[in-house]
Order: structure tokens, then sequence, then C-alpha cells
């Protein structure tokens, strides 16, 4: 391991699928990352655009029928090791629009969900725990990653 | 003086405004919905809470061997709008200030408020009843001569009984009324 990938693990970038949700949940990430009260950039971690650069993705939203088929494309293109976080209960679970005609959801049932971050919306610091937790398991997967040599999937599970 | 001067020297003396809170405690306010909790010892089980909450994250069922009920809370699926503890007749139901939700998905079905609510005995025939807590049945029969220590012991049937009995003999002692 080259100098450039001990020192970038401090740092995991971030990244939102919105599957439908409201976006109060969106505005609580907002608030995370923008405001200065919050920062959770103090953390090493910041907002990307692309998924191809993130490391940790957060999905809000209860994965509308309309939105499944762009979400889990979209959600492909994130390199492994990547850690999905699930913000909001309408991820979680399904949420106010459980049983709804167009929910796919809960999003466990199409991607393997690592952290629930509760709430309706949840407060930002709650969200900060949530990238916390993120962030240790996303070290252990890159160790165990590093220790597995080539072979991705085999050394996650 | 230039006025940025001002506020640069304002913005030095009053320090960072960001939180410390990952290293340290985060600012509640007290009023904030957190998880939902609910006192066993208060509950009727008139099911209300269930009825309304949006998320439909409250279920009460009945025990496998009928010795009472079981009350559980799904904060994965509670929206924290406090509809229960504003319905709750008898006040059982609270939010608590924590908002610690971040977890594993391991643990994701043990995010639950869970309790068991056991029936009480009815004194006369012996039949399974919700309980009926003291203060509020002194609430209900404030108005009445009926005996609230006594007849929460009572199934609805042995109350009926009870108050058909008293009802009969009150009218035995009071002369009949007079025909015209």
């Amino acid at each position: 391991m080259g100098f450039l990938s001990k020192i970038a693990v401090r740092s995991p970038w971030l990244y939102r699928i919105n599957a439908g949700s409201c976006n109060g949940c969106d505005v609580e990430l907002a608030t995370t990352a923008f405001i200065p009260r919050f920062d959770v950039e103090r953390l090493g971690c910041k907002y990307c655009g692309s998924p191809r650069h993130a490391d940790i993705v957060f999905i809000t939203g209860p994965l509308t029928l309309r939105v499944k088929d762009q979400a889990l494309r979209v959600w492909n293109e994130i390199p492994e090791p990547k850690i999905t976080i699930a913000v909001g209960v309408c991820p979680v679970s399904g949420g106010v629009f459980r049983g709804g005609h167009s929910i796919e959801g809960p999003v466990d049932r199409y991607i393997p969900v690592d952290i629930n971050v509760p709430g309706c919306p949840p407060r930002p610091q709650a969200i900060m725990e949530g990238v916390i937790l993120a962030r240790e398991l996303w070290l252990r997967r890159l160790e165990k990653l590093e220790a597995g040599g080539g072979e991705r999937r085999a050394a996650l599970s | 003086m230039p006025r940025f001067l001002k506020i640069l020297a304002r913005n030095l003396l009053k320090g960072p405004s960001t939180e410390a809170f990952p290293f340290k405690e985060a600012f509640t306010p007290p009023r904030y919905r957190g998880k939902v909790v609910m006192n066993p010892n208060l509950c009727v089980g008139c099911g209300i809470c269930t009825h309304v909450c949006p998320g439909g994250a409250i279920m009460m069922k009945e025990s496998e061997d009928q010795n009472g009920y079981y009350f559980m809370v799904w904060h994965n699926t509670c929206a924290f709008c406090g509809s229960c503890r504003h319905y709750c007749p008898v006040k059982a139901i609270s939010l608590s200030q924590d908002w610690h939700n971040a977890h594993y998905q391991s643990e994701k079905y043990r995010m639950v408020e869970h309790h068991f609510v056991p029936y009480l005995h009815c004194s006369s025939c012996g039949a399974h009843i919700r309980r009926l807590p003291p203060a509020l049945a002194a609430r209900i029969y404030s108005h009445s001569s009926v005996d609230p220590a006594t007849i929460i012991r009572l199934c609805p049937d042995c109350r009926q009984l009870a108050t058909a009995k008293r009802e009969g003999e009150v009218h035995e002692s009071s002369p009949a009324p007079q025909q015209p």
C-alpha cells in the first residue's frame, strides 16, 4: 500500500441518493455538511458529486417504483468497499409510506444496508453518529480487503 | 474604524460556532421528541395509540397464554410525531429525549420498546380483565356513590351484575311512586 492510500483512509467521501424522499432527510444531510454548527467535514468527510468517488453512501426515501432502477444503478456505480447508510425511517422500514402502491422499499430488500439512522428526519447529530459508525466499519472493511488481496467480494462477506 | 474589523474582533472573542458534538454531549432541547417510552403500570390497553400512529409503529398483541398483552413500539418506523402521547388517555406514553438512533443493520429489529402488561383476574368470577388504574377509576366514578376500589377488581359482566343488584336495592328501599 502506497503512502497515498494510507492517508486516504482518514477521509471517506460521502454521496447521497434520494430514493423518493420527501426532501426532509436531504435537508438534514445538507445541514450536517454545510452549516458550521455541525460541520461533518471536521471528521474528514466530504460530499462528492460523482458516485464513483464515494465511499459512504446515504440513501433517503422509501425507494419508490419510479426511482428504483435509477437508484440501484447509481448505487452499483459506487466502488467497493462502500458503506450504505439508510437515513430516515423511510429507507429503513418504509415509514409512514409502508404498504403504499408505489413503494418498493424498504431499501434493504435490494441493497445490503450497513447502518440505519431512523428519524423523521433524524437530527444532524444522529446522522453524524451514523457517519462515525460507518467510518469505523469502512476502515475495518478496508483492512479486510488489504488482507484478502484481489478477491474483493469474498473478503467483504 | 472599518466595520469589518469590529466583526472580526467580535468573532475572535466569540470562538467557533461549531458544536463539539462527537467529542462532547450535544445540546438537546427539553421538549425534543426522541424514543417512545411507555409505562406499563399505567397502560389500560385501550389501543388508541395503535389507531393513531401514522407509521404503524405500535403493536398490541395478546400473549400466547392469554395472561396479558404485549406492547411494542418499533422505532425504525416511528415518525416521532408524538400522536400516541397526545391521545393516550392515561398518559402512559411519553417521548424521551433520547435521539441516539444510529445503529448497525444487525440491530435493526432490536430498536423496540417492549413491555408485557399482565391482565388482572376478576375478584368475583376469575375472568381476565384489563387493568384499570385506581386514579383513572376515581376520575370515572367521581360523581357516583360506587367505591372505585372494589369495582376495578370486577370484570364488565360482574360489574353489570353488581350495579343491577345495587340499583334494585335502592328501588326496593325507596317508596313506590303513587299511581295517578
